[in-house]
């Protein structure tokens, strides 16, 4: 019961420091506030991103993080480039908040459940779709494999649109 | 010398071509059922199909319009096909059960729930 009142309260609060930092901002894609990165930081890893206990149904071995890099490839890169950390992005760090590197310990810091959760149904007003359907279930287990198996930041160079 | 080795090479020929000949043109009856599937964005035409374990198939894809592919990965098999042609496999189902195979190539915004049920009953 205290759960199901203090839940919606802390969405308020998170609401209202949202539409100040809108409001302060004139809607400019401006990099957020410390304050701002350590709330929203708090609310994903604790309240928003669910799915916290499921586990990957797959085994991490070579053909499996194969799998998840093509994936990958197919729909992520263009924001997260071909290595997972934006290699090559241009406007990864113009976006508010920022393209974040996916080996970095923030995002490391989720389990393979949220990381599915967070494939399946994006972030909103991050700028990360939802890939429900437009992948599937396999295909988003694959790449969270992939993103716990990330190779070297540049190593893979820069995706292709952004080469011409 | 040389007219004799002749008649002798023709005998062979005769009695010897046959056989393969025939083996080869006879295996398609007796070979492998094929089953052929249609592809097009997002779905495959049957959507499910029957198959006995033991039992050898050819498992046909046909893509009608942009590349597809089509993947179990519990039974190890995968098949693409290529935009407006086809792709096949051969693969003899070795445990029974529900397998659901997924389009294995990227076709767009529905790709993820392009998928085919294989029923393997015993």
């Amino acid at each position: 019961m205290r759960r199901t009142v203090t839940i919606p309260a802390i969405c308020l609060v998170l609401a209202l420091i949202l539409c100040a930092a809108l409001c302060c901002n004139g809607f400019k894609a401006n990099p957020p506030s410390k304050a701002e990165t350590r709330v929203m930081t708090f609310a994903k890893h604790y309240l928003f991103f669910g799915n916290k206990t499921q586990r990957n149904p797959l085994v991490v071995s070579k053909q499996s993080i194969a799998d998840g890099k093509e994936a990958f490839t197919h729909y992520c890169v263009a924001c997260h480039g071909l290595d997972g950390q934006n290699t090559g992005v241009p406007f990864a760090d113009r976006m508010s908040p920022p393209v974040p590197s996916l080996a970095s310990p923030d995002v490391q810091s989720y389990s393979d459940g949220q990381l599915k959760w967070v494939i399946d149904n994006g972030i909103w007003p991050s700028g990360m779709p939802g890939s429900k359907g437009t992948l599937s279930d396999e295909e988003i287990w694959s790449i969270v494999v992939y993103l716990r198996n990330l190779p070297p930041a540049g190593s893979l160079g820069e995706p292709e649109m952004y080469s011409h | 010398m040389i007219k004799s080795f002749g008649v002798f090479s023709l005998v062979l020929a005769i009695f010897f071509l046959p056989g393969p000949f025939f083996l080869v043109h006879a295996s398609p009856a007796s070979g492998p059922k094929r089953i052929e599937v249609t592809a097009k964005r997002f779905s495959f035409d049957p959507g499910t199909i029957t198959l006995q374990r033991g039992e050898p198939v050819i498992l046909v894809l046909k893509s009608v319009d942009v590349p597809h592919g089509l993947r179990f990965r519990e039974l190890n098999v995968e098949v693409k096909s290529p935009k407006g042609g086809s792709g096949e496999v051969q693969f003899t189902p070795d445990k029974d059960g529900d397998f659901v195979g997924h389009c294995s190539v990227f076709c767009g915004n529905g790709h993820g729930s392009m998928t085919l049920t294989l029923h393997v009953i015993g």
